[in-house]
């Protein structure tokens, strides 16, 4: 009873309350779930709404601003009154009376017609049953004839009917066409306003085109939708299988690759490098974390989609990063555009000899970046040697050689095992070069002019004099107040390509210095200074001059006794194997040493987890923070355990910047060949070789080349005529075999230039290697071709003895020809023209000729042309050009022997 | 953004270029005054520097005078520029009647110094009957470097914008220069053998007087001009 009794209870109570709280429990959640899934959950719905709101408004200003200026225009309202009059005519006046009388009379003639055609018709299909019937009879054997006369009256009733009928539609044509031509007028008129406002009606169904749906007076823009590019094959999976990469980017970036959007903030903005950089490589093809990295497939919040969430390895690449990964595709980083930082990142990695202590892919055969030390006993005065191992930035800042750190007794210690370990090769150099005569550093008349020498033949594409000089500077160039992370003279500064000099005699003497000039290779086979072939009196001045920079400073006793100690020895050798000395320099006894560092490959790739911040709770955890104070620092984050000897550049932070971004770019990430610039073109590597090449012996202090460098020409603004040769386009200036031959072995071009062209006594590895690179540079395909200079035709060689001679230009009153040398001082004189043949392009002399200004701004050489006699050629200036060209490639051969003459020259592009 | 910087970067250079054009404007100068007066050599001049001629010797002679310094019998500086450097309005910049002429004879250029309105087309002859060549180092306008040999009696070239000095040398005889002044305003003037000038018909007012000597460099002098009336003016040049 008690249990019924309950179920009653249970039945009578009301749920009412419940039933509404569920339901409105189920309203809430089902509102918030759409609220979730358009909105909260799907921000790039809102951006992409309003972007598109954005670019709708854009388009309808842009339709307004294209109206108010036809408005203004006075040709379009002009077209305008023409069509109101035009339309006008044709519904009164004459024309209207014309057109109504042609009306009328067509309508008349189509209703004919129609009858016409009906009977045509009617008689067409009578003459298919009466030919039907025809066969019949034939088939039954029935009377054929008056079967036969009704098709014969037929046929003449079509025939009739048919002329009928084509009389009519030639009427009505010609009618139609007098119609047109009374309507022409409108339809002109109408043709040039559709011409004049093509631009409003193109911007019109843009905007119309952006509108999906109308519901009245309310358009409907596109729905929000996910836009991805798919980049097939980009990335590999765990099982080293391609896997595409998607990239959502755009579904908020929507205005990255249209232009109008530059005023935009993001995620809106028009990429500011559209132009250049999307052209090149379109989102859709390439999306966008192929360069910036981050999350592309993300799209649920910012963070996410930039990257900038714990354990996503590759966050959004920013500033000068951005350009992090144009190393992937571009081989040669260094002739990309836009890819500054990177190239000037490798360029410092490269040349500070990091790979000396660090192995990174693809840079491992690198040469040691350090002198040559087999020897240093004869170079060096072991006290400032001391000095300098402890600590070579007080010595000079801008050295590429970094503080170690050491304190004085282990630089002693360092010095100790250098000078010993060295004695050997030592003796054996200085018997061979005896102390020089004729060095004097008192006598003021022998420094002068050994100044003037190093003045005069370009010391100073290479080389600063002073204390806080420079000269050609790796990195940015920026000297930057030391901010308590220094070791030398209070400044971190970019360092130069080649030591400076002052104070050259407080480390070395004048024995050294003097066969070092006479052939740097003599001492140091690897050493990338090359010979000025000095005579002997030259030297002697330059040495004097030099021993003129600073004196030497002897150190205590007890510290030079040290050096001999057999224990300071042994410490030593402990140190320079410990430090990785040997990275950098040949040392005797270290030649098995190996790289000491760890290796850097795919230190870009490394998570903030993998890297050790030692005690150093006040650097921020992110890589780019680590980095910056490990290169500024580098043992700041060395512990009380954990030891570390990476030595101290004192590197200004413009340039550690850039060295991050080229570190930032070695990563394991290997892009597939396709994607590639130009995988396969053996002129990308020969650019990149040369490059390198070109870096290394530093062409480019002396040589503006394709653009870049020439720090000597700034001593020389006053008179650029007397600066190194600009070398742009030399690969189509010069021969092949001539350059090969003149980098072996330089021959003065230029009588007027007291500088030289150093004999670099390059390997004939390395002058291929430059003599390819300037192929490559000048877009050749092959750098020989034979050409038989034989044929001439004997009327040009006339014609040009005729131009060059002094009646006409005068040729020689400059240039040298053979050994005869034109009047007045060398300083006037200009290249040998019987030097053409073989070291100029045939084709290449023909555009100098014509031009010489254009490919050599500022060039001594006047332009003749236009202005060429009219006496030679019938004025014709393109063959008086070929003959004096075809003159220069025989000029100096003896006269009877021209023909079957061998010239190599290169083809011109594109053959 | 790129891009709109390198706009602004446009816009800006434009309204540089063109202020200092756009800043004169030639209205009718009734009552003009004048300023003229003379520029010597303070202290002792310098012996003249002679040139040894080792070229073309039957056309150019054995020794040249250089043309660096000349200074007359009472100091009076040759080939002085004296401009007006501020004026803002004054008479039209009329356009030569007569082409201004620069010729080589006996290998040497006549006139070292020439001024000429902006615009103009110079002519230039070769009296000389040799190869000789002219080479100018110009920033504003285009510099050129055109041969004239014997043949070609005489060539043009038009100088369109405003500049001054631009150098000009022949590249045949290295000690063959001269300059080419081009103004964009008519009050300029170039110090005879007695280093007077007159410049006249200028606007009452104030004015910076500007004084360029290519050995001497540049001076400054202020001038005050009062209507119909010649403000005499007396300068000293050194070498610095
Ligand atoms: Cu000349």
């Amino acid at each position: 009873m008690a249990r019924r009794n309950t179920e009653i209870d249970e039945e009578k109570k009301s749920r009412s309350v419940l039933f509404l709280l569920s339901a409105v429990a189920l309203l809430v959640t089902g509102l918030w779930a759409v609220w979730n899934d358009n909105i909260s959950r799907r921000p790039w719905k809102i951006f992409q709404y309003e972007f598109r709101n954005l670019e709708y408004k854009r388009a309808q200003d842009a339709v307004g601003a294209e109206s108010a200026r036809l408005e203004a225009d006075p040709q379009y309202e002009d077209l305008q009154k023409q069509l109101v009059a035009a339309r006008q005519s044709l519904t009164e006046g004459e024309t209207a009376r014309q057109i109504a009388d042609r009306q009328a009379r067509l309508a008349a003639l189509e209703k004919r017609l129609a009858v016409v055609d009906l009977d045509l018709r009617f008689v067409k299909s009578e003459l298919e049953e009466a030919w039907y019937e025809l066969d019949h009879a034939r088939e039954f054997g029935q009377p054929e004839e008056p079967r036969r006369a009704r098709i014969d009256k037929l046929e003449a009733h079509r025939v009739e009917t048919k002329k009928q009928y084509d009389d009519l539609t030639h009427q009505k044509e010609q009618l139609e066409s007098e119609m047109k031509e009374l309507q022409a007028g409108v339809k002109t008129i109408e043709d040039k306003i559709a011409d004049v406002s093509a631009e409003r009606t193109k911007l019109e169904q843009r905007l119309e085109g952006m509108v999906v749906l109308h519901v009245g007076p309310l358009k409907m823009l596109q729905v929000p939708r996910i836009e991805q590019a798919v980049i097939e094959e980009y990335d590999r999976n765990a099982y080293n299988q391609p896997i595409a990469r998607v990239d959502r980017c755009v579904s908020c970036h929507s205005g990255i690759d249209k232009p109008g959007f530059e005023d935009q903030a993001n995620p809106f903005k028009t990429h500011p490098d559209r132009d250049h950089l999307l052209s090149k490589h379109p989102p859709d093809k390439f999306g966008c974390t192929p360069c910036h990295d981050g999350q592309g497939a993300s799209v649920n919040s910012v963070a996410q989609a930039h990257g900038d969430v714990p354990f996503w390895e590759h966050p959004l690449l920013r500033g000068e990063k951005v350009q992090a990964r144009c190393n992937k595709c571009h081989m040669d980083v260094a002739d990309v555009d836009h890819a500054d930082h990177i190239a000037m990142g490798q360029k410092l990695f490269e040349n500070l000899g990091c790979t000396g202590c660090h192995l990174v892919e693809g840079l491992e055969e690198l040469p040691k970046v350090g002198p040559y030390l087999r020897r240093i006993g004869a170079k060096v005065d072991p006290s400032w040697l001391t000095r300098w191992v402890t600590n070579p930035h007080q010595f000079r800042p801008s050295t590429k050689m970094p503080n170690f750190l050491f304190a004085p007794e282990q630089g002693t210690a360092v010095a100790a095992y250098l000078l010993q370990a060295s004695t050997k090769e030592s003796q054996e150099w200085l018997a061979q070069y005896p102390a020089p005569p004729g060095v004097d550093a008192r006598n003021s008349t022998l420094v002068a002019r050994g100044q003037q020498i190093t003045e005069q033949i370009g010391c100073k594409g290479c080389h600063a004099f002073a204390p806080g000089e420079h000269g050609p500077r790796l990195g940015a160039g920026v000297d930057e107040a030391a901010n308590g992370a220094d070791t030398g003279a209070g400044l971190r500064t970019s360092k130069d390509i080649a030591p400076n000099l002052a104070n050259i005699a407080e480390k070395t003497n004048g024995r050294w210095i003097f066969h070092w000039l006479k052939n740097p290779r003599h001492f140091s086979p690897v050493s990338r200074m090359p010979s000025l072939r000095l005579s002997d009196d030259e030297a002697a001045a330059v040495t004097s001059y030099l021993l003129t920079l600073g004196a030497p400073k002897p150190e205590p006793p007890e510290r030079l006794a040290a050096l001999a100690r057999p224990e300071t020895i042994v410490d030593g050798e402990k140190l320079v194997r410990k430090y990785g000395c040997a990275g950098c320099h040949d040392i005797p006894g270290m030649e098995n040493e190996s790289r000491i560092g760890v290796e850097l490959s795919a230190f870009g790739g490394k998570s903030v987890e993998e890297l050790f911040f030692g005690d150093r709770y006040d650097v921020p955890r992110t890589w780019d923070d680590w980095t910056l104070n490990k290169i500024r620092t580098p043992r700041v984050y060395a512990t009380e355990r954990i030891e570390q000897v990476m030595p101290q550049f004192d590197l200004p932070d413009e340039d550690i910047k850039e060295l991050r971004v080229f570190l930032t770019s070695r990563n394991e990430h290997v892009v597939p060949v396709k994607y590639r610039y130009k995988p396969n073109d053996p002129a990308q590597k020969q650019i990149v070789d040369g490059e390198r090449l070109i870096a290394k012996y530093n062409c480019s202090g002396c040589h503006q080349i394709e653009g870049k460098g020439g720090f000597i020409r700034a001593f020389y603004q006053e008179n650029l005529s007397l600066a190194p040769p600009i070398l742009y386009g030399e690969g189509a200036k010069v021969q092949a075999d001539w350059l090969f031959n003149f980098l072996k072995g330089p021959v003065p071009i230029r009588p007027w230039l007291k500088l030289r062209m150093p004999t670099f006594n390059l390997s004939d590895e390395d002058t291929n290697v430059l003599v390819d690179y300037f192929t490559a540079r000048a877009r050749k395909d092959i750098p020989f071709v034979y050409v038989d200079t034989g044929a001439i035709a004997p009327e040009n060689i006339a014609a040009a003895k005729q131009l060059m001679s002094p009646d006409y230009f005068n040729c020689f009153s400059c240039h040298v020809q053979g050994d005869k040398n034109p009047e007045g001082p060398p300083e006037g004189w200009a290249p040998n023209l019987a030097m053409a043949k073989h070291r100029l392009n045939p084709d290449w002399i023909l555009q100098w000729i014509h031009d010489p200004q254009k490919l050599q701004p500022g060039t001594k050489m006047p332009s003749f042309y236009p202005g060429g006699p009219d006496d030679v050629f019938g004025g014709d200036e393109d063959r008086q050009i070929r003959a004096i060209r075809d003159y220069l490639m025989v000029l100096g051969l003896p006269e009877g022997n021209r023909a079957g003459t061998q010239v190599a020259q290169r083809p011109p592009a594109g053959r | 953004m790129h891009r709109l910087m390198l706009g602004a970067v446009a816009l800006l250079t434009g309204a540089m270029l063109a202020a200092p054009g756009s800043a004169y404007e030639g209205v009718d100068v009734a009552d003009g005054g004048s300023i003229s007066g003379d520029v010597k050599y303070q202290g002792d001049p310098p012996a003249p520097a002679k040139i040894v001629v080792t070229k073309d010797n039957e056309v150019c002679g054995k020794e040249k005078t250089s043309p660096d310094l000349i200074v007359g019998a009472d100091k009076g500086i040759a080939n002085v520029v004296v401009r007006i450097s501020n004026i803002q309005k004054g008479k039209k910049l009329a356009p030569a009647t007569t082409p201004p002429t620069f010729d080589q004879k006996g290998c040497e250029y006549a006139p070292h110094v020439l001024a000429f309105p902006a615009g103009s087309t110079v002519q230039i002859l070769n009296s000389d009957g040799i190869l000789h060549n002219v080479h100018t180092t110009s920033t504003a306008n285009p510099s050129f470097n055109q041969a004239q040999p014997k043949f070609k009696k005489t060539i043009e070239a038009k100088i369109d914008k405003p500049e001054m000095p631009i150098k000009v040398q022949c590249d045949a005889h290295g000690w063959m220069h001269a300059w080419w002044i081009s103004e964009d305003h008519p009050y300029y003037a170039v110090t005879d053998a007695k280093g007077a000038f007159k410049i006249a018909d200028v606007p009452p007012g104030d004015y910076e007087l500007e004084l360029w000597h290519e050995t001497l460099g540049k001076q400054t002098q202020k001038v005050s001009v009062k209507a119909k009336e010649d403000a005499k003016i007396s300068v000293q040049m050194t070498k610095k």
